[in-house]
């Protein structure tokens, strides 16, 4: 998938040259065990099948994530002031996904300049990722979701979705709850309570030994783990949702070249963002019965500087992105069905990138779209059948036709007509024999990569080469 | 089991009929020991029950009581003695059904009794609403089998016991405008005895599926 955030790199477009720059990214996973010790309650009320949530789910995240069944330790003065409730339990949960991946035809072997050969096809990781979580209650009005994950691409252990919370809810004249809170987050939409949006979206989780296409929105996990954002919501009557605030670039393992450390970011650092960037979202839900449906809109405005060696001033680029995004939920003890899909348009005015030669239009456009359908038979087993595509105007600059390798030119990760467009299908199956434990089949099926279905790269690979069987154990404890 | 579909057509016992409910209700009660009574909350409490049961209970049960939701019970308007030993039973893990271990088990667990007493008071103040309307052929057979029960096959009038009007007396809890999926899911765990309540496991263990679903659906219509 285009420019994701789940399971592995995604590619960005907003580098000084405007080439790709690969994202160690991570999983979705807004769904841990803490959370139901924490709470009492099964996946389920929380969960049509993690991590997908349910109207139970998205108020208990509006909340702050700090509903709390359990015994507490506690402060309280003479005037009944909560000074402390500290949950007996720490509300701590590790996760755990295995995996193998084959795609159709694997890719050019680039150990030795002329390589003849091709890599190794079928990859296993074990573990392709492994976190820990901190997700729950901090204070009475104060949560956190906080997830550390070592990934088997990058070898490390880092900093993953990370989305801490104040919330309280006042009752208003009319009996309706008016729920408001602050979000601090590392990743635009991993704050949102639908899973529509990029950061907890479909697919919830793939492959990151496979091809990923060229082109990506900017706030589809570009910049997922790499900035801190402050935002503010109103969630009225459980259903008017509004929320706007910032971004700012906080890099991980970046260091200023004059003092040595975490800052101030400079130069050398790629893709800074010039000031705050905004981000705003709305949306309405309307709940009746067994039935769920939200429609929505989102967005952010990034102003970034190219940087990777040229100075933090001057021309930037500017990527405006406005998206839409609908989910419908049927949810029943025997069957969960989720229709649900987002589309996404990014305007780009890349003032930089054209004067240094990056890209080769001064504007340029993008669109996403991802729709899928998932049914569930007693959370137990499901399906999933979801579409995807990118289109946008073809850009030699900005989505390259070679790259460069010890044996020239390997093809497969470029575009030999400059063009971003990227359509499939993903079709996946899950068994869940417990609600904590899910193994999952998916396949994905490229009709058009990096602007082509066949000879995408000049060097006679077709789409269909990059579809990709993943296989999954992915299990919370 | 059963196996006959004939007796519908039998004529009923008014007499039996009567007197069978009457001495299971009294037996419950004596079992029962000494029927639990909600103290009245100061208006303090009544604020901050009505708040929690608003943004916490609400989610899934409706902000008066009044959900959409079949899973999860109405209970705007339940007698306050039920609820507040439902709730009880919650938090001591003594009722069994599938959604009480899921949902309740947790939710209920460090609730005082001074709240469960002040969550009891305000459902019992909410205004109830009836539920839609079903098949009417199956309203006229669950009102006969409400009203009257079964006699030949055991099953004891439910009015005896819950109210002509369904909407509960102590102990026994209202069912008018109740989901119906609910009710029937009810009297499932009290067939399966996951609900362990003696009474109700004699009653749904002599109703069929189809009379279960009959007396649910004229439930889910009385206002």
């Amino acid at each position: 998938m285009s420019g994701r955030t789940i399971g592995g790199a995604s590619t960005f477009l907003a580098s000084g040259l405007l080439a790709v720059a690969l994202l160690a990214a991570a999983s979705a996973a807004d769904a841990v065990p803490s959370f139901a010790r924490q709470t009492g309650m099964a996946c389920e009320a929380c969960h049509t099948v993690y991590p997908e949530l349910t109207h139970f789910g998205r108020v208990f995240k509006a909340n702050g994530y700090v509903l709390s069944n359990v015994k507490q330790v506690r402060d309280v003065t003479g005037k009944k002031e909560e000074l402390l409730s500290l949950a007996q339990s720490v509300p701590l949960s590790i996760m755990a996904q295995v995996s193998y991946t084959q795609m159709k035809t694997t890719v050019p072997d680039l150990s030795a300049a002329g390589a003849p050969g091709v890599a190794q096809n079928g990859t296993a990781g074990f573990p392709q990722q492994l976190s820990l979580f901190y997700a729950g209650k901090i204070a009475p009005n104060f949560g956190a979701f906080i997830q550390l994950t070592y990934a088997n691409d990058s070898g490390t252990i880092g900093i993953d979705n990370t989305d801490l919370r104040f919330a309280d809810t006042t009752l208003l004249g009319d009996n309706k709850p008016l729920t408001y809170g602050i979000s601090l987050n590392n990743n635009p939409t991993v704050q949102d309570l639908w899973n529509t949006t990029p950061a907890w979206g479909y697919p919830y989780t793939a492959t990151n030994a496979a091809v990923s296409p060229l082109a990506g929105t900017a706030i589809d996990g570009a910049f997922a783990q790499d900035v801190a954002g402050l935002t503010g919501y109103l969630y009225w009557n459980e259903s008017l949702y509004a929320e706007v605030g910032g971004y700012r670039s906080a890099k991980q393992g970046q260091v200023n070249a004059l003092t040595g450390g975490a800052g101030p970011l400079d130069g050398t650092a790629s893709n800074v963002m010039s000031g705050l960037a905004p981000y705003w979202r709305a949306a309405y839900e309307y709940n009746r019965g067994a039935h769920s449906l939200e429609l929505g809109v989102y967005g952010a405005q990034f102003r970034l500087y190219p940087g990777a060696g040229a100075p933090l001033s001057g021309p930037l680029n500017r990527f405006n992105d406005v998206a839409e995004d609908l989910q419908y939920q049927y949810v029943s003890d025997e069957h969960q069905v989720t229709i649900a899909g987002t589309h996404i348009h990014e305007s780009m005015t890349l003032d930089a990138s054209f004067a240094n030669g990056g890209s080769a239009n001064p504007t340029d456009n993008l669109s996403t779209t991802r729709l899928w359908a998932t049914y569930y038979y007693r959370r137990k087993i499901g399906a999933t059948l979801a579409y995807f595509s990118t289109t946008g105007s073809a850009d030699p600059g900005l989505y390259p036709s070679t790259v460069a390798a010890p044996g020239g030119n390997p093809g497969v990760i470029v575009s030999a007509n400059g063009s971003p467009d990227t359509r499939g299908w993903m079709a996946e199956v899950n068994y869940v024999p417990w609600l904590n434990v899910k193994i999952a089949a998916q396949y994905t099926v490229y009709n058009k990569f990096n602007g082509a279905g066949s000879n995408y790269d000049g060097l006679g690979r077709s789409a269909s080469d990059n579809n990709t069987l993943y296989l999954l154990l992915w299990f919370a404890y | 089991m059963r196996t006959s579909e004939t007796h519908h057509d039998r004529p009923l016992i008014p007499g039996r009929a009567q007197i069978l409910p009457l001495l299971v209700c009294a037996a419950a009660l004596a079992s029962g020991g000494s029927p639990l009574r909600a103290e009245e909350p100061d208006a303090s409490a009544r604020a901050q029950a009505q708040k929690l049961a608003v943004t916490v209970c609400g989610t899934c049960h409706g902000q008066e009581g009044n959900n959409t939701q079949p899973k999860f019970p109405r209970l705007a308007g339940q007698n306050p003695t039920y609820l507040a030993a439902q709730l009880k039973a919650f938090r001591s893990q003594g009722r069994g059904d599938p959604d009480a271990i899921s949902y309740m088990w947790g939710m209920a667990a460090e609730l005082d009794d001074d709240t469960i007493a002040a969550l009891a008071a305000y459902y019992a103040g909410q205004k109830p609403e009836s539920g839609p309307r079903a098949d009417q052929a199956a309203i006229t057979r669950g009102r006969e089998i409400y009203e009257r029960g079964i006699p030949a096959e055991g099953v004891p009038a439910c009015s005896s016991c819950h109210g002509a009007d369904a909407h509960g007396q102590q102990d026994f809890p209202r069912l008018a405008g109740q989901h119906e999926q609910y009710i029937l899911k009810q009297l499932g765990s009290f067939q399966s005895n996951m609900r362990k309540v003696a009474i109700m496991h004699g009653v749904a263990q002599n109703l069929r599926a189809a009379e279960m679903e009959s007396v649910a659906a004229f439930l889910q219509s009385q206002p």
